[in-house]
């Protein structure tokens, strides 16, 4: 079929990173963005801007705040038909509580889990999830979308298509295809280490497009691939889900055998026992840490079959002294506070597992290799869209002349991914300031104006993609560069006069979060305005309109 | 032990500095930075110092990679150390494309 294996690499290079390059593109973008996600979170939650808390007192806030909770409405409603009989009004047994919490976070993540009486699937759980304030365990309204770790980083690894995981598959499938891309791309590339430093900005766009191309991808390289392939892993059990489907049988035998060995257990007992201090449980969790040298915040608290005799905490660690995800969990009898088990040493498969998981969800405390990671996706944010503007550049004086309209659709669909979604992005940070927070489902309209923004960008990009059919550079790139810097200028004004944290407020106080993130709206706005004025060097103004006798000739050839 | 902070801020200078060696220590990017060679016979004050940029290049990384090593577990530095280099490639290769003068005080050259 191929004359060469460098050819056939070709192929799939330029077809494969073209089609999936526009998922891979809102991957990398969202990516680098949820590596901030809690501090976006502070920027668009108000009421949330505080300093990061400590796990609070189990026994005085938690507790009561769990025993006043009950499964949101949308919740219930979900479990239409799965149930012999009427839905219960209220749910009485609790199969299990958590709280979660890192490092970066004012407010502690709730959740419950209750069981579903007559359920068809007696493991059926409906839960009920709150964001809660940990100074006085008062939730959060619901309704309000935390953009960052609500959005934008579900937006990273399903699109936010929910319907059947597609959007998790779609992923997926494009980072197996990136992990491809990467290699064709390394066997394409004749020049790896003699052009290694090389970017020929004054060369052809094509040229220099390429060149910077190679230069992202390959300097790169080591987080490319091992941020596809983690990330793989971390969805393991939903792309392979043979634990819940061909062996449930075994899987529920495991649970057993594990809950036999580990002494926890697995079912309720069907006795009522009152709940200990946990208080005093986790004191006792983190003497054992500090005995073992490490750090001993606390991550994570989980009663399992909550107000049971069979009842048992569990208190883990937040790893934010290593990359790997640990836990080093310790478990009590929740009625008594007697020590159940302490996690034995990972395995060396746990480890590396824990290890590459950890690198890709960084729970770690650590700044700069935060800001590295950012790094690291707008590298490859540049890589794929260089290739989008290759792609176009190299074909579409010849589609021009053939009339085809290949690189044209190409070259709007570019513009949507690169500028529409930033155009997206800031237009929904806008409507999250000048909304107002009594809307009952304020973030449901955040969403609207996030996709209609993006639609309208689409538009745009395709009405004024002319120019691309007779071999010139698309004026919608240079446009929406503006709306792009127009938009993020527009989120920081409306930050600073809606909640009066303005810059020189929030520097002042050193509280980053909010500056973090006004500061990179700022310097995106600054980004966009320097490429829009190097576009349009490139494209004269003064250029003259092409006529519509010029486009039938163009288009004749 | 020293501040972490300064072991990693020494890393990045390190990665730059061992890129931007390794850069001059190839002929097309050792004449953007300095010129072309003069005209007339190769002798030791024209010829680039090729091997000698490359094993400084390469040892400046080895130090960057051995401050980061100091600086954080050995897990999260090896990450550090990666991004750090990409980082400082693309930097060195900006400078390259617009400001090629600065890596002369790199390894300034007998003009």
């Amino acid at each position: 079929m191929f004359q060469s294996f460098r050819l056939s690499m070709a192929w799939l290079h330029t077809w494969f990173g073209l089609v999936l390059g526009f998922v891979l593109m809102v991957v990398f973008f969202f990516g680098s963005l949820s590596v901030f996600d809690r501090e976006i979170d502070r920027w668009a939650l108000p009421d949330s801007r505080f300093a990061p808390q400590p796990m609070p007192s189990f026994d005085r806030v938690l507790k009561p705040a769990f025993e006043r909770m009950q499964p949101a409405k949308d919740a219930v409603a979900l479990l239409d038909g799965r149930v012999d009989g009427p839905i219960p009004e209220r749910f009485d047994t609790v199969r299990r509580w958590g709280a979660y919490t890192t490092h970066r976070d004012p407010v502690v993540a709730v959740f419950a889990g209750y069981a579903v009486p007559r359920a068809k699937d007696p493991d059926e759980t409906v839960f009920a999830i709150h964001a809660l304030d940990p100074r006085d365990g008062a939730v959060l309204p619901e309704g309000q979308l935390r953009i960052g770790s609500q959005f934008f980083y579900p937006l990273h690894y399903s699109l936010n298509l929910n319907w059947k995981d597609l959007g998790t598959w779609i992923v997926g499938f494009s980072a197996l295809m990136m992990l491809a891309a990467l290699v064709s791309g390394v066997v394409m590339h004749r020049k790896i280490f003699r052009e290694f430093f090389t970017f020929r900005r004054d060369k052809s766009t094509q040229r220099s497009a390429l060149d910077l191309h190679n230069l992202t991808g390959v300097v790169a390289l080591p987080f490319h691939f091992f941020f596809a392939f983690t990330g793989l892993v971390i969805f393991a059990g939903i792309y392979f889900p043979v634990s819940h489907t061909q062996l449930h049988a075994l899987h529920e035998l495991s649970e057993k055998i594990e809950a036999r060995e580990t002494g926890l257990p697995h079912e309720r007992a069907g006795v009522g026992a009152p709940l200990a201090s946990v208080d005093a449980m986790v004191a006792e969790a983190q003497r054992r840490w500090a005995a073992k040298g490490m750090a001993g915040d606390v991550g994570y608290i989980g009663v399992e079959h909550v107000g049971d005799a069979n009842a048992y905490v569990s208190v883990y660690r937040a790893g934010t002294d290593r990359v790997a995800l640990t836990g080093e969990g310790i478990h009590f009898k929740a009625s008594t506070g007697e020590l159940l088990r302490e996690d034995p040493p990972r395995t060396a498969v746990d480890s590396v597992n824990e290890f590459l998981t950890g690198l890709h969800l960084q729970h770690f405390r650590h700044w700069l290799l935060r800001w590295l990671y950012v790094l690291g996706g707008l590298l490859g944010c540049v890589c794929i869209a260089t290739g989008f503007v290759f792609f176009v550049e190299k074909r579409k004086r010849q589609h021009a002349k053939a009339g085809s309209p290949g690189s044209r659709m190409v070259d709007a669909l570019a513009v949507t991914t690169v500028t529409g979604m930033l155009i997206a992005t800031t237009a929904m940070l806008v409507a999250n300031r000048l909304l107002s927070d009594a809307l009952p489902d304020k973030g449901d309209w955040e969403k609207t104006v996030f996709w209609s923004a993006w639609a309208l960008a689409l538009l745009h990009a395709f009405a004024r993609n002319g120019a691309v059919a007779l071999g010139r550079l698309s004026p919608a790139w240079r446009e929406q560069c503006f709306f792009a810097a127009g938009g993020a200028v527009a989120a920081v004004v409306a930050n600073a006069l809606t909640t009066g944290d303005h810059l020189g407020r929030t520097l002042a106080a050193g509280y980053w979060p909010v500056a973090g993130v006004d500061l990179s709206l700022l310097a995106l706005a600054a980004g966009a305005l320097l490429a829009a004025r190097r576009l349009g060097r490139g494209a004269p103004a003064a250029a003259p309109r092409p006529t519509p006798a010029a486009m039938a000739e163009a288009s004749n050839g | 032990m020293a501040d972490p902070w300064l072991l990693l801020a020494g890393a990045a200078v390190a990665t730059l500095i061992g890129f931007a060696w390794l850069a001059l220590g190839m002929e097309v990017h050792w004449t953007q930075v300095h010129g072309a060679r003069p005209a007339g016979p190769t002798t030791a004050a024209t010829t680039v110092p090729t091997r000698r940029l490359r094993l400084l290049g390469a040892a400046a990384l080895a130090v960057s990679l051995a401050l980061c090593l100091g600086a954080d577990h050995p897990s999260m530095a090896v990450l550090v150390w990666l991004m750090l280099l990409a980082g400082s490639a693309v930097a060195v290769a900006m400078t390259l494309s617009t400001r090629p003068h600065w890596l002369r005080w790199c390894w300034p050259a007998r003009a």
